[in-house]
């Protein structure tokens, strides 16, 4: 068997031509049952998402240069721009190398910020979408399954996605980091700017337990708290409100402090020292910086946050020569899966092998037959031959069934029982 | 008992070495290899110590190297009990190769043969394991708050100058090593003073003094003082970041001259 991954990506194509290619989820299912014809393509998946169309497709060995010329075909459909248009941007892996493909997509080595699992989410859905159209058989069941177990490998194993590399995860990274769990903490609005808004969805979703709000106009205010389940509170009451709070993201157009020394060494009083986290996302800046002085009170503007992030993206990169090696080595495994899975080459191995010892055995004993017609002799090795076929025959439909349920294990007990390692 | 001892170095060392690789690399699997010899050389510590006590008729706290193993074994108590109430696992990275140091100059030490009259008579009173036990387990206490201090410090300034080093993801969070730091103290402390205390008793009934003026005897107080102060500093407010930190640090400092300083100078404590 054959696997072939063609497709372009964000390194590839840019957005003009990618958009051309993409598909829609319903065009996905419609497009897998066209292009997957059971004859040159037995298995298919799409994978399209904003940085990338990607078509995974399996087929017999033999079939490999018909099945290449189909999925590039189907892939570069439209009418509207021809063929050759994609040429410069159509890349097209085949067996280890669209394997290989795979486990760093769904690793989230082939993203645009290294680390970042959103793909993982999205070839789900696209494997989900194959399922239900039927074109994900035994192979791609196997091999996707096996990528999902190498992005999750990729997870554990290495710092890939450990640190943020958005403003909006850096607030719940770091609130982490300075409040061990985010459980039972409170986190403090002031300005509901839309980056101010995205951290605090990230905040509640890490488990902050309680958002305030205080904005200008209170409208605004109102409809965010509303939606995140926070409670708003008068922008001059601030200082009242500012003890309570253990993490506050201040993003407002106010040209002054809105939060001065003075204010946050009366909060760390009230707060009997316990540490607040203040995160300054507006410029100018809404916090004096001489807040960051004093102790228990750790303050980021938005120069901090974007110097962590860009040294983050370089420890990931870091990691990332790590999760290739995880990859490199997860292929090696899945070759082995896939040469059981394979179960043409075994059922041929067995069936000359077993063929192999009645020829033999026949002429080991066939000068105690004497003289033979050339017809006798022929009817003689028919029989053997055919007695060896009937006898195995409920063997070798056994061993397919194996093969079509995917028992790994049941198939390479043939192979060990018969001996056809070599 | 020395091919025991042996096994519990090899244990202490093959934990310590997975517990530096788990920390480097973030891998359970290191972890838990770690942990399981860990528990391991424990398992066998503790036998060896049983076994020393009873093959040489005195509490196995006497002689330098014994109070070297035993405290390797408080230590390791200590860790493991971080271990199973917080989880902080990246204290076993400093942890394991200390105690597999400790371990280490145990076993090579030549075990003292003069004074065996001595130890059995210094040994005879129930006074002495009680009073050299608490105090060992205070020190290993103290060992964790002085581990959890310099975590805290660390990161708190990573987290004021911004930039962060590639362990800084790897300790716990900032409110996890102060709650262990503080919990310690607090346990620390209590050790300590009951120590102190049947020490006093055990003085008194061999010759009617509490106190010898000793340089142990003082490096204790002051230890004891200094603790005293950081649970008082401490509760005042629920958090006192990095100012309590340091005397987490400055009160290892004290442990240690208390420990070896002390039976540098001599005096009414003959023993390690």
């Amino acid at each position: 068997m054959s696997i072939v991954l063609i497709g372009i990506n964000h390194k590839s194509a840019p957005v003009e031509v990618r958009e051309l290619l993409a598909f829609s989820e319903s065009a996905c299912s419609e497009g897998l049952r066209t292009l997957v014809d059971g004859d040159v393509v037995r298995e298919g998946l799409i994978v399209s998402t904003c940085n990338r169309v990607e078509v995974l497709a399996e087929t017999a060995a033999e079939r490999l240069g018909d099945t290449l010329e189909r999925v590039n075909h189907f892939l570069t459909r439209t009418d509207s721009v021809p063929r050759s248009f994609f040429e410069s941007h159509v890349y097209q892996h085949t067996d280890d190398e669209a394997v290989r493909h795979l486990f760093r997509v769904t690793s989230s080595l082939d993203s645009m910020v290294v680390g970042e699992p959103q793909v993982l989410g999205q070839v789900r859905r696209a494997y989900s979408i194959a399922l239900e159209a039927g074109t994900a058989g035994r192979i791609l069941n196997r091999l996707v399954h096996h990528a999902f177990r190498v992005a999750k490998r990729v997870r554990t194993e290495t710092g890939i996605g450990a640190n943020a590399v958005s403003i909006s995860y850096m607030a719940v990274e770091l609130g982490k980091k300075i409040f061990n769990s985010l459980e039972g903490h409170t986190a403090l609005l002031i300005g509901a700017g839309e980056m101010a808004e995205l951290s605090a969805r990230h905040l509640v979703k890490a488990g902050v337990s309680r958002v305030l709000l205080a904005n200008r106009t209170a409208e605004r205010a109102q409809n965010l708290a509303g939606e995140l389940g926070g409670e708003t509170i008068q922008f001059d009451e601030l200082p009242r409100h500012l003890a309570e709070a253990d993490i506050i993201i201040c993003s407002t157009a106010a040209e002054e402090y809105v939060i001065t020394e003075q204010m946050a060494r009366e909060s760390l009083a009230r707060r009997r020292n316990r540490p607040s986290f203040f995160i300054d996302i507006s410029v100018p800046r809404n916090i004096d910086p001489a807040v960051g002085k004093i102790r228990n009170v750790f303050v980021f503007d938005i120069d901090d946050l974007e110097s962590v992030i860009s040294s983050n993206i370089r420890e990931r990169e870091r990691e990332a020569e790590r999760a290739e090696l995880i990859v490199e080595s997860e292929i090696m495994q899945f070759q082995q899966t896939l040469r059981v899975l394979d179960i043409g080459p075994t059922i041929g191995a067995l069936r000359n092998k077993l063929q192999g010892i009645a020829r033999s055995e026949l002429t080991r004993q066939r000068n105690r037959l004497g003289p033979l017609t050339a017809e006798q002799e022929a009817a003689i090795e028919a029989l053997l031959v055919s007695t060896v076929n009937k006898i195995s025959h409920p063997l070798l439909s056994h061993m397919r069934r194996s093969s079509d349920s995917s028992d790994a294990e049941a198939i390479q007990a043939w192979r060990d029982i018969f001996g056809l390692e070599e | 008992m020395r091919s025991l001892l042996l096994a519990v170095l090899a244990a202490y060392v093959v934990s310590a070495i997975h517990a530096v690789l788990a920390f480097l690399n973030k891998r359970r699997a290191l972890q838990r290899v770690s942990e399981w010899a860990m528990g391991a050389g424990f398992a066998l510590h503790t036998a060896a110590l049983i076994a020393d006590w009873a093959i040489d008729g005195h509490y196995p706290l006497f002689y330098p190297r014994e109070t070297l193993s035993f405290l390797a074994w408080t230590l390791v108590a200590a860790y493991a009990l971080v271990l199973y109430r917080y989880g902080a696992r990246p204290l076993g990275a400093v942890t394991m190769p200390l105690v597999s140091l400790l371990t280490f100059i145990a076993v090579i030490i030549r075990p003292a043969t003069s004074d065996r009259a001595e130890a059995s008579s210094l040994a005879a009173s129930w006074l002495f394991p009680v009073h050299t036990t608490l105090l060992l387990f205070a020190y290993g206490a103290f060992f964790v708050v002085f581990l959890a201090s310099i975590m805290y410090l660390l990161q708190e300034r990573e987290l004021k100058l911004k930039t962060f080093s590639a362990i800084f993801h790897r300790l716990p969070s900032l409110t996890m090593v102060n709650e262990i730091a503080t919990s310690s103290a607090a346990i620390g402390l209590t050790l300590l003073t009951v120590g102190i205390a049947t020490g006093m008793v055990w003085a008194s009934s061999r010759d009617g003094r509490l106190w010898h003026n000793d340089p142990k005897e003082i490096f204790a107080a002051l230890t004891w003082l200094l603790y005293l102060l950081l649970i008082l500093y401490r509760s005042s407010a629920s958090w006192r970041g990095s100012k309590a930190a340091w005397m987490g640090v400055a009160g290892f400092a004290l442990v240690l001259l208390t420990f070896f300083g002390a039976r540098l100078m001599g005096g009414y404590h003959v023993f390690g």
